[in-house]
């Protein structure tokens, strides 16, 4: 039994927000720059003026129904199959950083083979579901083929599912393409989703052609897409926390009633990464209350809505793995993980508001997620073995219980076993002195160095190079 | 002293922009010296806003609100100042055209920039999002300006920097211009790699600089 997931809205506010959000989306608007979705709209009755579309709340209220409450996402090892929604929960590292901050401080742009790594970090991680996608900005490969190679790097380091590209029409065909070769079809993947990507509003309300292009590509295959809102309050959206999360609620109905209007009943999950404006920088500011209560709402949202939601993560403002980016991280996932959150981008390795990736972090991170997932477990009372009145009878008053089966057997399925945090004694600790940044350092080299990624069928693997040859051709060519 | 100044002054630390704009106004129609309106009201007001700043006592919506009243203010007295109007002249500290480069619709870190610079007394042409190196070069031509400042927040959007900078060379107008870069993934090497100017990591740092390229 996993522990029951908690509310931090009450029935009226739910209510309240929701009315606020259809007001703004039928009395304001959303703007869309891509034409063919205006037509869309058009053609299901919108109320459309240029590229402004205003929307009937109970039209949105429909086509929102559409949307599956959950779905299964499907990997090449179907022993890594996700079902997104309900009670599960899928972690998986960072998305989108440009930089990699290194243990000793060093600030340098991400490359192809720091891709690979935190790819071959995720795939053999017990606590990451996923690969996740665009785990670090290679900005050593030329941006019009880097899909390309990115969507690769997961396919050929681990049999976990992964997210594909959204930049576009055209480039998230290609991820879609390459997905269809590793499954067998398009036929097989649009029976079966087995990809998932990141479609982003343009806050405050709008859409623009990249994304819609990427939307409707995987909307028309069946595919998944996360549809979030990213409003820092205060900067890109209202300072008051209802009024940011009426404007993302706002935005996000929108982009869910489009991709339903594409394709009625195709995955997508209701995605939030709101937060805060540092009022004397103007940065975003992850790593606060502010942002795991958006998270925390978001996941409510998602269930008043019947589908699955996205939010939440290792989250940090931190530069490097510190007590801050260790305090400011469990914050959010905790509060993503105990309220709700099915889909957790960036679970492991951000700091720096999504600006950098750290090897380090991935591992403090990864940690704090097994601590995280034992601790959804709850309690087990499911049995007279759990209840263990046999045991404590037979030890009696005054005995151990060190010597026990029941506790040779039990402790192993019960206790949360820490990969990095250090529970010697002062001697013990104090022979090397390390602290968790250190010790992270030497986790993964360690893990790195002894990954070897499940095999792929040469065959598949052929098919999919051929096709990366072609189309690198064609687009470096441009 | 006509307390018209003081008002200004309040005005502008209030960033009240519509007051702003009535008062500039009256001073046009009252025939009051410009000059004085400026020195002694709007820069004043923008200086006061600047140290609480400074200081770590104001924060964006402050020196931000502040900025546009000013620079409301400001536009309405253009036409007098410019037909040299009033005791002795006023000059702004400089011209700069501030945009994101083509490709990038980030805009917070560019607004702030813009504000700031603002805020700190030079005259800012904010041409948007997605912007051409074309435009740039057109609005600074339209304005006299000598700074080109260019934001990209997308390491894809990056090489429209550079391709600014290109521009520029292959138009032969390379030496009539600084251009000053910034956005999150850009850094001084990559600044000094396609022979921008200067690069600047805040907005704080992005006023220093074009003071000491204006110097
Ligand atoms: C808010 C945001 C958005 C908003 C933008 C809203 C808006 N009106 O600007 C939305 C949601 C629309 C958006 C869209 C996208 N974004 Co975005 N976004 C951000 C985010 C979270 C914050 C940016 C911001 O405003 N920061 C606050 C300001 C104050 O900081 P700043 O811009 O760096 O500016 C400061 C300095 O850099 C400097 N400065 C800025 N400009 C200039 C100019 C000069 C001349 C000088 C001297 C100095 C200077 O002064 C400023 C003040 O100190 C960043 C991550 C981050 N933490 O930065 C991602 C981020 C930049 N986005 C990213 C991405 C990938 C995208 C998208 C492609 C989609 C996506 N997956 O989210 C689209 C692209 C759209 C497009 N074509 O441009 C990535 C970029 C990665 C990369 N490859 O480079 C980032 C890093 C997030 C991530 N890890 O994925 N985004």
């Amino acid at each position: 039994m996993m522990l029951p997931k908690f509310d931090i809205l009450t029935i009226e506010q739910v209510d309240k927000i929701h009315k606020n959000s259809m007001k703004i989306l039928n009395e304001i608007g959303v703007e869309f720059s891509y034409d063919p979705v205006i037509e869309i709209f058009k053609k299901h009755g919108q109320r459309v003026e240029g590229h402004r579309v205003y929307f009937d709340p109970e039209f949105v209220e429909n086509m929102v129904e559409k949307a599956p409450s959950q779905f299964t996402l499907h990997a090449r090892n179907p022993e890594h199959n996700l079902v997104c929604g309900g009670e599960n929960i899928i972690y998986m590292p960072g998305y989108g950083a440009p930089f990699v901050y290194e243990a000793d401080g060093l600030k340098r742009d991400a490359t192809m083979d720091d891709y690979n790594n935190f790819v071959k970090l995720a795939g053999a991680s017990k606590n990451m579901h996923m690969t996740g996608g665009t785990v670090v900005e290679p900005t050593d490969v030329e941006d019009e083929i880097r899909h390309l190679e990115m969507a690769y790097s997961h396919i050929i380091n681990s049999d976990k599912c992964f997210m594909g590209s959204s930049s576009g029409y055209e480039h998230a065909k290609d991820s879609i393409e390459m997905t269809a070769l590793l499954h067998g079809g398009m036929d097989v993947i649009k029976e079966k989703p087995a990809l998932i990507c990141l479609i982003n509003s343009v806050t405050p309300l709008k859409y623009d052609d990249r994304m819609l292009g990427g939307l409707m590509a995987y909307a028309e295959t069946g595919q998944a897409m996360v549809i979030a809102s990213l409003v820092m309050s205060g900067s890109t959206g209202p300072a008051t926390m209802a009024g940011a999360l009426s404007l993302q609620n706002a935005e996000v109905l929108a982009g869910i009633t489009l991709a339903q209007c594409i394709n009625p009943g195709t995955p997508v999950v209701y995605g939030s990464t709101s937060a805060v404006t540092d009022m004397s920088t103007g940065s975003l500011s992850i790593g606060n209350p502010e942002n795991a209560l958006f998270t925390s709402a978001s996941a409510q949202f998602a269930r008043f809505y019947g589908v699955p939601c996205r939010g939440g993560g290792g989250l940090t403002d931190s530069k490097t793995v510190d007590a801050q980016a260790g305090y400011e991280s469990m914050m959010v996932l905790f509060a993503a993980s105990t309220t709700g959150v099915n889909f957790v981008m960036h679970t492991a390795g951000i700091l720096q508001y999504y600006m950098a990736m750290s090897y380090e972090k991935f591992m403090v991170d990864d940690e704090i997620a097994g601590m995280i997932l034992r601790y959804l477990k709850g309690f087990d009372c499911d049995s007279d073995e759990k209840m263990a009145f046999d045991v404590i009878e037979k030890v009696g008053p005054g005995g151990h219980f060190l010597t026990q089966k029941h506790t040779r057997k039990n402790f192993k399925l019960e206790f949360f076993r820490p990969a990095l945090s250090d529970r010697q004694s002062f001697d013990g600790w104090s022979k090397d002195s390390l602290d968790t940044n250190q010790r992270a350092k030497l986790k993964w080299q360690e893990v790195l160095a002894s990954y070897v990624p499940p095999a792929l069928d040469p065959e598949v693997n052929e098919k999919i190079l051929t096709y990366i040859e072609e189309r690198s051709k064609e687009l470096l060519k441009k | 002293m006509n307390a018209i100044f003081e008002e200004i002054k309040e005005a502008i630390i209030d960033g009240d922009e519509e007051l702003a704009v009535e008062l500039a106004e009256k001073v046009v129609a009252e025939k009051i010296d410009p000059v004085q309106a400026v020195q002694l009201g709007f820069i004043k007001g923008i200086e006061e806003v600047g140290k609480s700043w400074t200081n770590g006592e104001a924060f964006l919506p402050d020196v931000m609100m502040a900025a546009d009243a000013m620079k409301a203010g400001m536009d309405v007295l253009e036409g007098v100042l410019a037909a040299g109007e009033g005791e002795g002249s006023y000059e702004d500290k400089g011209k700069i055209v501030l945009g994101t480069v083509e490709g990038d619709i980030h805009d917070i870190g560019k607004n702030i920039v813009g504000a700031l610079l603002t805020a700190a007394g030079f005259k800012v042409y904010d041409i948007g999002i997605d912007q051409k190196a074309e435009d740039f070069v057109a609005k600074a031509d339209e304005v006299g300006a000598k700074i080109l400042a260019a934001s990209s927040l997308l390491t894809t959007t990056m090489k429209s920097q550079k391709v600014l900078v290109e521009y520029l060379s292959d138009q032969n107008i390379r030496d009539n211009y600084k251009v000053i870069i910034g956005g999150g993934p850009t850094s001084k090497k990559w600044g000094d790699e396609i022979g921008a100017d200067g690069w600047a990591e805040t907005a704080d740092e992005a006023v220093e600089l074009c003071k000491q390229l204006l110097n």
